[in-house]
C-alpha cells in the first residue's frame, strides 16, 4: 500500500517552511499597514467589583485619539459555546478578574494611546471574590454569575456499566487524589489583530491571530451587529496557538469595535503579560480517582469526581468538563464508569482549550493510579495495559467508537527500545523508568455549531495555467495543515506536489471551515480534499475520454498524464481540453461529514468526545533525580504513536515530539499562580516553559493502523502523545526514589519537600521503635 | 505593549568623560548590556532623561592588562575561557551560567555586578504594580513580602558575584573622587532597596582577580536548565593540605538582598570534607542565608538548596585536590 503512494508517505518540508526559515512570513503584528492607529487596552485592576464609573472624556479630548470605547459600546455578550455566551467584549456592570477589558482606546501612535488609558477614571466597588474552586463553592461565596449560583457552571453525572459490581470484583483498589496546576499555551506569537472598517461602505476587513475564522467572523457579526457579508476575515501566518485562539478573544472585538469607532484602520498588539493574562489555558483540576482491578489486571471499574477551576465566564468550559468524563474512556477495555465532573468558576482569567483538551489531567491520576496498581499488584506495567487493550473495531460504554487501535504495536515499540525489561529496576541510585499510555481524538464528531453543512468544504481550483489551487478555510497555524492538504491533492491527481498551492482561510476565497480544533484538520478536511481531488479528476478524465477519442473507462490517469490505449495526452492538453469543455475555469467541491452512527452516546453531554478515530500512544521517559537539589533531568523519551497513517512523516515526527515535550513542561515546570488573582506567571521568565537545555532525545516510532475512515488511513498526530507524559514522568521518579508525586508540575521544590518528609517520617519512624 | 519612555544616550570616550557626563546630568543612569535596565524601564520602574553607555570606553572593554576585566566586558567573552581566565574556572562557570546566549552577549561583568535586587513584586509592568499598589521598593509603601516589616527583601540574583567574592577579587569604582580600589564586598549592602553602596556619579569600572587563586567552583539551583535566575547560587574556593581543609571561602546568591561571605568557615579548617563536615557547612550556610517569598519556588527550598549546593562543591573541590 505504502509502496503506491508517491506523494502522501513521504517526509515532506512544509510548503510554507521557505518563508518561516527566512523571515519572509508576514505575521499579524507586522502586516503593512501605512497609518493604522493603535489600539490599547484599559485593563481590571480589581478581581470583583460593580463598575460605578468610567470617565473617558478626557481620554477622548486629548489630541491624536481617535475612538475610546467602552462596554457601553457592546451591549452583546460573546463566546465559544452558543449555550454560554456569557462574556462582555468589555466590562459591563461588573468586573470578574484582574485583567479584564474595561475600556478601549485608539490613538495616532503608541504615546498617545498610553497617555489616553492614563487619562480614563475608573471607579469599582469591590465585591468578594473567589480564587480557588473550594473557595468559589463555599455556601457563603458571591455568585460571579447571578444564573449559576454556588458558581457552577455545570456539573455533570455519567453512570456506564456496573461500578459497584465493578469493585466488588476487583482485588486491588486505589482511591487517591491527584491534582494538577492550571497551565497555559505560551504559544510563541503573542496576540495581534489588525482591522480596517471603511464607513462608506460599512465594511470591516480582519486579520487576526485565529485558529478558527469562521467563529471570529460569527461573532464580529453578532458583537458588531454586521450583516456577515459585510465581514471578510483573513489568516495570516499565525505562531503557534494549541488551542488559544480557538475561541474569539476580547481583543479582537475590540480591535473591530475600535475600527468602527474610528473609522480606520487599528493595529492592537498585545505585550506577553496581556497575552497570558488572555489565557483560555488548561484549568486547575483536582481528580479523586478510585480504580479497581483484579489479581490478573483486568480493570474492573473507575469512579472520578474532577473538579476545574475555569476562571470568570464561560467559555469552552462545559466542554472541558464532558471530555474530562468521556475520554477516561477509548483508551483501555474499562468495563463500568461513574464521573462526576464540576467546572467552577472564580475571580481568574478564563480557562479555554489546549492541546489534549480535557483529556491530560485526569489521564495523568488515571495512569498514575495504574502504575501504582500495578506496585500493589506485582504486575509489570506493561502487562497490566496488555490486560486490558481494545479489540476493534469496537464501541465503548458511554458510546465511542473505536475503529483502528494500534496501542499494542506502539507498547511494544517503546517497552523494546527503551530496554525496558532488561534495564527498569537496574539503573541505579536516583535513576528510573517510567511509562503511560494516552489518547486523543481526530476530530470532534460533532460540530459546535449545527447548521447542517458537512463539518468540511474544500474546493480545487484548476485554470489555464495547469496549477491547481486547494482553496480552504482551515488555518494552518504552524501545524502543517496547509501541506497535508497539498499532498492529498496531489496524490489523487498523480501530479507533483509543486504543481498544488493552497490558500488557506480568507473568507473572500475560501470555503467555510471549522477551524483548526480537536485535530480535526487533517481527518476532515484531509478527507474533503480528497473527494475534491477525486471529482477534479473524474472531469479531467471526461476531457481526456473526449480527447483521446475512448471511453472514460478506458481512460488511465497516471503521472500527470492520461493514456488511452497507445495514445497520450499531457495534463496541459488535458486541462485545455477540460476548460473548453466546462467553459472555463473549474472548481470542483470536495466535502465531509463524520456519520451520525460516530456523533457519540445518547446521555446528555454524549457528544463530546466521539470522534471518527483515535490516535494512540504509548511512551517510557528515563530520569535522573538528583536528591540532594530535587531537579530531575529527562534522560531520554521513546514514544510511539498509531497515528493511523503518516501522510507527512516529517510533520508528524515534529509534533508527537512537540507534544510529549508540552507534556514535559507541565510535568516539570508550568504552572500559573495568581496573588489575590493577580497574574503571577505572566511573562516568559515566569512561565516556565523547559528550555532546549531541559529539553531529552525523542525516539519517536510511527504505527500505521490504516483507519477504514481517515484520509489514506490517517489519524490525528499532534496531541495524543501530550497526556501520558506528566504520568510516565511520575512513574520514573517513582522508580529513581519510590516517592508517589501527585502533584503537576513536580517542580524541584516539591520533590525536595516530598523526600525531607520521607526522612522526617522515616526518622519519627526509627525514634519511635527504639523508643 | 507599553512604549518605552524617551531618553538620550551619551557615548563618553573616557571614564572621565563618564565622570563629568554624569555630574552634567542629574538622575542620568549607566548603561552596558542593558539587558536588566532596559527590562525595568520598560516596566515603568524609572525614566532617565540620559544614559551613559559605559561601552564606549575601550578601557572598559578590556581583558587585562595583568588580573583586570572591565565593567563592559561581556559575559559571553567571560565564558568563551579566555586564557588570561584559566586560573579562574568559577568565574567562566558563573559567567556561562548567566540566562541564555543573547543574553550573554550582551551582558557585561560590570552589569551582572551591579543587578538590581529582584522580586515577584517588583520585576512586572507598570498595570501590575499599580494593582498593588506598588512596593516599597519602588513607588510603593508596603514590603509585600514581609507586610509588618519597613525593609525590601528583594533578593540579588547575580551569577559573578560570589564567584569574585569566593576568589577574593577586589573592584574599581569610578567617580567624582577619581579611581578607588576596594573589596568587592565593599560595594554590597543588606538592603533590597538601596543594595549598591555606590556615591552619586560613582560607577563600577572594573575588578581585579588575585593572583595564584585557590580552586573554586560555582554552581546554582534554578527551575530550569537556562535562562532562570539562580534561586541560590553558590561559590566556594578551598584549599587543602595533607588531606584537611587549609583554606575556604563561601560566597552566596540569590538569598538574599546582597550576595555575601559566609562567615564563621574558620571553624571548618583543619578537618577533611567528609560527611559530618558537610553537615556543619551546610548548618553554616541555612543559618545565615535568608531567603523570603520573592521567587515563585519556596524560600525553603532556597535555604535548603544553597546548603546543599555548598556541601557538594566544596566535596567535589577536595575531592580533585
Amino acid at each position: 500500500m505504502r509502496n503506491a503512494r508517491a506523494v502522501v508517505g513521504q517526509p515532506t518540508p512544509l510548503i510554507d517552511g521557505i518563508e518561516k526559515v527566512t523571515g519572509q512570513a508576514v505575521y499579524t503584528a507586522d502586516l503593512p499597514a501605512e497609518g493604522a492607529l493603535v489600539g490599547r487596552i484599559l485593563r481590571s485592576k480589581e478581581a470583583h467589583g460593580r463598575i460605578r464609573r468610567i470617565d473617558i472624556e478626557a481620554a477622548r479630548a486629548l489630541p491624536g485619539v481617535r475612538a475610546v470605547i467602552t462596554g457601553a459600546d457592546c451591549p452583546l455578550t460573546y463566546g465559544v459555546l452558543p449555550i454560554a455566551m456569557n462574556e462582555p467584549v468589555l466590562a459591563r456592570e461588573v468586573v470578574r478578574y484582574r485583567g479584564e477589558p474595561l475600556a478601549a482606546v485608539a490613538a495616532d501612535d503608541a504615546v498617545t494611546a498610553a497617555a489616553a488609558l492614563a487619562l480614563i477614571a475608573v471607579e469599582i466597588d469591590p465585591l468578594p471574590a473567589c480564587f480557588t474552586a473550594a473557595a468559589a463553592r463555599a455556601p457563603d461565596a458571591v455568585a460571579l454569575h447571578a444564573d449559576k449560583p454556588g458558581n457552577l457552571e455545570r456539573e455533570v453525572h455519567h453512570r456506564f456499566g456496573d461500578v459497584e459490581a465493578g469493585f466488588a470484583a476487583a482485588d486491588f483498589i486505589r482511591e487517591h487524589v491527584y491534582s494538577c496546576a492550571e497551565v497555559a499555551h505560551a504559544q510563541m506569537e503573542p496576540h495581534a489583530a489588525l482591522a480596517s472598517f471603511d464607513p462608506e461602505r460599512g465594511q470591516l476587513l480582519m486579520q487576526s491571530t485565529s485558529q478558527v475564522p469562521y467563529y471570529l467572523h460569527l461573532m464580529l457579526a453578532r458583537c458588531l451587529d454586521l450583516d456577515p457579508a459585510a465581514i471578510r476575515v483573513v489568516k495570516p501566518f499565525i505562531g503557534g496557538g494549541f488551542g488559544a485562539r480557538v475561541e474569539v478573544l476580547n481583543f479582537e472585538l475590540i480591535t473591530a469595535l475600535l475600527a468602527r469607532a474610528s473609522g480606520g484602520t487599528v493595529r492592537m498588539v498585545l505585550s506577553r503579560e496581556e497575552t497570558f493574562l488572555t489565557h483560555r489555558g488548561r484549568p486547575e483540576t483536582e481528580i479523586r480517582l478510585k480504580l479497581g482491578i483484579t489479581a490478573a489486571g483486568r480493570l474492573t471499574a473507575c469512579a472520578a469526581e474532577v473538579v476545574q477551576r475555569g476562571g470568570a465566564y464561560a467559555g469552552y468550559g462545559i466542554v472541558t468538563i464532558l471530555y474530562a468524563g468521556a475520554l477516561l474512556q477509548g483508551l483501555y477495555d474499562l468495563p463500568a464508569l461513574r464521573y462526576d465532573g464540576y467546572r467552577v468558576y472564580a475571580n481568574l482569567p478564563p480557562c479555554g482549550a489546549m492541546r489534549g483538551h480535557g483529556a491530560v489531567d485526569v489521564r495523568f491520576a488515571f495512569e498514575a493510579a495504574l502504575d501504582a496498581l500495578a506496585a500493589e499488584a506485582g504486575l509489570d506495567p506493561f502487562a497490566l495495559r496488555r490486560a486490558n487493550l481494545l479489540a476493534a473495531p469496537t464501541e465503548t460504554p458511554n458510546g465511542l467508537r473505536v475503529e483502528s487501535y494500534g496501542l499494542g504495536t506502539c507498547l511494544d515499540w517503546v517497552e523494546a527500545a527503551s530496554g525496558w525489561r532488561a534495564r527498569r529496576g537496574r539503573l541505579g541510585p536516583g535513576r528510573g523508568l517510567g511509562m503511560a499510555c494516552s489518547h486523543y481524538v481526530s476530530g470532534a464528531a460533532k460540530p459546535i455549531h449545527w447548521t447542517g453543512e458537512p463539518h468540511a468544504v474544500v474546493h480545487l481550483r484548476l485554470d489555464f495555467d495547469g496549477g491547481i489551487t486547494v482553496l480552504t478555510g482551515a488555518a494552518d497555524i504552524g501545524q502543517g495543515s496547509s501541506t497535508v492538504m497539498a499532498q492529498a491533492a496531489a496524490e489523487v491527481l498523480g501530479v507533483p506536489l509543486a504543481r498544488v498551492r493552497v490558500i488557506a482561510a480568507d473568507s473572500a476565497l475560501t470555503p467555510k471551515d471549522n477551524g483548526s480544533y480537536s485535530s480535526r484538520v487533517t481527518f476532515m478536511v484531509g478527507n474533503a480534499t480528497i473527494a475534491a481531488a477525486r471529482a477534479l479528476r473524474e472531469r479531467l478524465v471526461a476531457a481526456a475520454a473526449v480527447l483521446l477519442d475512448a471511453p472514460e473507462a478506458a481512460v488511465e490517469d497516471a503521472g500527470g498524464q492520461f493514456h488511452a490505449g497507445e495514445r497520450v495526452a499531457s495534463f496541459a492538453e488535458v486541462t485545455r481540453a477540460a476548460l473548453a469543455r466546462e467553459g472555463g475555469a473549474i472548481t470542483a467541491k470536495g466535502s465531509f461529514t463524520c456519520p451520525e452512527p460516530f456523533q457519540g452516546g445518547k446521555h446528555r453531554g454524549g457528544a463530546v468526545g466521539a470522534t471518527m478515530g483515535f490516535s494512540y500512544a504509548a511512551q517510557v521517559v528515563e530520569v535522573a533525580v538528583d536528591a540532594e537539589t530535587g531537579a530531575i533531568t529527562v534522560e531520554q523519551v521513546w514514544v510511539a504513536q498509531d497515528c493511523g497513517f503518516a501522510i507527512n512523516p516529517l510533520a508528524v515526527e515534529g509534533q508527537i515530539q512537540g507534544a510529549v515535550w508540552m507534556g514535559m513542561g507541565q510535568a516539570l515546570s508550568e504552572e500559573t499562580g495568581y496573588e489575590s488573582g493577580l497574574a503571577l506567571h505572566a511573562s516568559m521568565l515566569d512561565y516556565k516553559v523547559p528550555t532546549i537545555l531541559d529539553s531529552p532525545p525523542i525516539a519517536v516510532h510511527v504505527v500505521e493502523s490504516l483507519d477504514p475512515n481517515g484520509p489514506f488511513g490517517a489519524k490525528e498526530a499532534s496531541e495524543g502523545a501530550l497526556a501520558g507524559f506528566p504520568p510516565a514522568l511520575a512513574a520514573a521518579v517513582a522508580d529513581a526514589v519510590g516517592l508517589r508525586m501527585d502533584r503537576l508540575p513536580i517542580t524541584p521544590d516539591r520533590l525536595l519537600e516530598a523526600l525531607a518528609q520521607r526522612a522526617r517520617a522515616g526518622r519519627l519512624a526509627r525514634a519511635l521503635e527504639v523508643a | 505593549m507599553e512604549p518605552l519612555a524617551p531618553f538620550r544616550v551619551l557615548a563618553p570616550a573616557s571614564i572621565a568623560e563618564a565622570v563629568a557626563a554624569a555630574a552634567a546630568h542629574q538622575g542620568a543612569r549607566f548603561l552596558a548590556g542593558g539587558t536588566d535596565l532596559l527590562v525595568n524601564l520598560r516596566h515603568g520602574i524609572g525614566a532617565p532623561g540620559v544614559l551613559i553607555d559605559l561601552r564606549s570606553i575601550p578601557e572598559l572593554r578590556r581583558l587585562g592588562p595583568d588580573r583586570g576585566i572591565g565593567a563592559a566586558v561581556t559575559l559571553a567573552e567571560i565564558a568563551a575561557a579566555p586564557p588570561m581566565l584559566a586560573a579562574y574556572p568559577a568565574l567562566i562557570a558563573a559567567a556561562a551560567s548567566v540566562a541564555g546566549p543573547a543574553h550573554r552577549a550582551a551582558g557585561t561583568l560590570g552589569g551582572n555586578l551591579c543587578l538590581d535586587t529582584r522580586c515577584i513584586f517588583y520585576n512586572r509592568g507598570e498595570w501590575w504594580r499599580s494593582a498593588t499598589a506598588f512596593c516599597l521598593k519602588h513607588r510603593g509603601e508596603t514590603c509585600h513580602v514581609a507586610p509588618t516589616g519597613h525593609r525590601c527583601h528583594a533578593a540579588f540574583s547575580g551569577d559573578l558575584a560570589p564567584a569574585l567574592l569566593a576568589y577574593d577579587a577586589e573592584m574599581r569604582i569610578a567617580g567624582p573622587d577619581g579611581l578607588r580600589t576596594e573589596p568587592l564586598s565593599a560595594l554590597y549592602a543588606e538592603d533590597g532597596a538601596a543594595h549598591l553602596r555606590l556615591g552619586p556619579g560613582e560607577f563600577l569600572a572594573g575588578v581585579i582577580l588575585p593572583p595564584d587563586p585557590w580552586p573554586a567552583a560555582y554552581a546554582k539551583a534554578r527551575t530550569r536548565g537556562a535562562i532562570d535566575f539562580p534561586l541560590a547560587g553558590v561559590a566556594v574556593a578551598l584549599r587543602t593540605e595533607a588531606g584537611s581543609v587549609a583554606g575556604l571561602r563561601v560566597a552566596l546568591t540569590g538569598t538574599n538582598a546582597r550576595p555575601f561571605l559566609l562567615a564563621g568557615t574558620e571553624a571548618l579548617l583543619g578537618t577533611p570534607v567528609d560527611a559530618a563536615w558537610r553537615d556543619r557547612l551546610g548548618r553554616l550556610v541555612q543559618k545565615q542565608v535568608s531567603p523570603m517569598r520573592t521567587t515563585l519556588a519556596a524560600a525553603h527550598y532556597r535555604r535548603r538548596v544553597a546548603a546543599a549546593l555548598a556541601g557538594r562543591v566544596a566535596a567535589q573541590l577536595a575531592e580533585a585536590a
